[in-house]
């Protein structure tokens, strides 16, 4: 009840504490002389503001005593004490797709036997020739890879290396946090893309058996 | 007529307070967070990283993990193991422990944090012998 008295003594009142194009007096003027005065039509341009000795003198307050940096400020102050928008990084974190196409790694049969089989399809296919391949035959006499170098500052992230993988050897991981202070970290080899596969799998497989239905 | 005022907020800090025990430890959480917020807390990985999830805060904002105290004040994104990634990057709903698709295999290896900048970062090398040899002149 309070507060619909105080907005009637505004209304009635003065609009020194009010910005004059808002208040609701104006509001009234403005619709009963505009140009379109249709009902159900509202007017959404730019009024002549108007020229009588109250409106007058209410501007010229308004100029004189910076109410708009009062209001300003109040709107600062208000939003000290609001809940902020924006997350609190190292702590929350944003959604992530299982799709994510993030840092590389190698990955293993459950067996721990590694995937790649060194067919190189990920080699041909790649837009930024990031990947270098040489292949030899193991002692036991199945085919591998000795280098697996991808340039992780060639690499625009495509995801090509992964659909072209018949085996699920090479994927996108979902980390994104491995960002280095030099460049030659960025070099990744054969067995720091394994350990990543290894650090990763829990996730990894977690993110294949949620896309499986779209495969 | 308390809420009307914000008086529940003033009751919402003596909750925090109380949650934490007390102002200094509320203090030391917020030079160390940032933030302090009420949560529930779902997990703790073996690396003693912390889960909590409070739905009262906006998607994104509702969970979120306290680093190990052994970390002090060098916490860094990367720790978090892969395990817990998926449920704090809001992939999937399920906890680690209740996800049957997380396969836990013994040559799976344990998490290590982003150690850039550090002497046991990570230096390329080549993986194969060098198949060009350099021409060694021998004496006269």
């Amino acid at each position: 009840m309070q507060s619909l008295k105080l907005f009637n003594l505004a209304r009635n009142g003065s609009h020194f504490v009010r910005p004059f194009s808002v208040s609701a007096g104006a509001m009234q003027k403005a619709t009963a002389s505009g140009p379109s005065a249709t009902p159900g039509y509202v007017y959404v341009n730019d009024k002549e503001p108007s020229m009588d000795m109250n409106a007058i003198t209410d501007r010229a307050a308004q100029t004189l005593f910076w109410t708009e940096l009062v209001r300003g400020f109040g709107v600062t102050l208000a939003h000290i004490f609001k809940e902020p928008a924006t997350i609190n990084y190292p702590f929350e974190k944003g959604p992530l797709s299982p799709r994510f196409r993030g840092e590389h790694a190698l990955r293993r049969y459950p067996s721990g036997e590694e995937r790649c089989i060194a067919c190189k399809l990920c080699e041909a296919i790649c837009p930024a020739q990031a990947i270098t391949i040489e292949a030899e035959e193991r002692a036991d006499g199945s085919r591998r890879t000795t280098r697996y170098d991808i340039d992780m500052t060639k690499c625009i992230y495509c995801g090509f290396c992964q659909e072209a993988c018949p085996v699920d050897a090479i994927v996108e991981g979902p980390n994104f946090e491995f960002s280095t202070e030099t460049h030659e970290e960025l070099l990744y080899n054969k067995e720091k893309l394994l350990n990543n596969g290894d650090k990763w799998e829990s996730e990894i497989a977690s993110n294949i058996h949620a896309d499986h239905l779209y495969r | 007529m308390a809420k009307f005022l914000g008086l529940d907020k003033l009751g919402l800090l003596i909750k925090t307070i109380q949650h934490y025990g007390g102002i200094r430890a509320s203090l030391y959480k917020l030079y160390r967070m940032d933030e302090v917020k009420i949560g529930k807390l779902v997990g703790t990985d073996k690396y003693g990283n912390k889960y909590f999830e409070n739905p009262r805060f906006f998607y994104s904002r509702n969970r979120w993990v306290e680093y190990a105290p052994k970390y002090g004040m060098d916490y860094d994104g990367s720790q978090v193991p892969a395990e817990w990634y998926g449920w704090l990057h809001y992939k999937t709903d399920l906890l680690p422990m209740n996800d049957p698709s997380r396969p836990k295999y013994k040559w799976m290896a344990d998490h290590t944090e982003n150690r850039s900048g550090f002497p046991e970062q990570y230096t390329p090398y080549s993986t194969t012998t060098p198949k060009i040899e350099a021409w060694k002149p021998t004496k006269q």
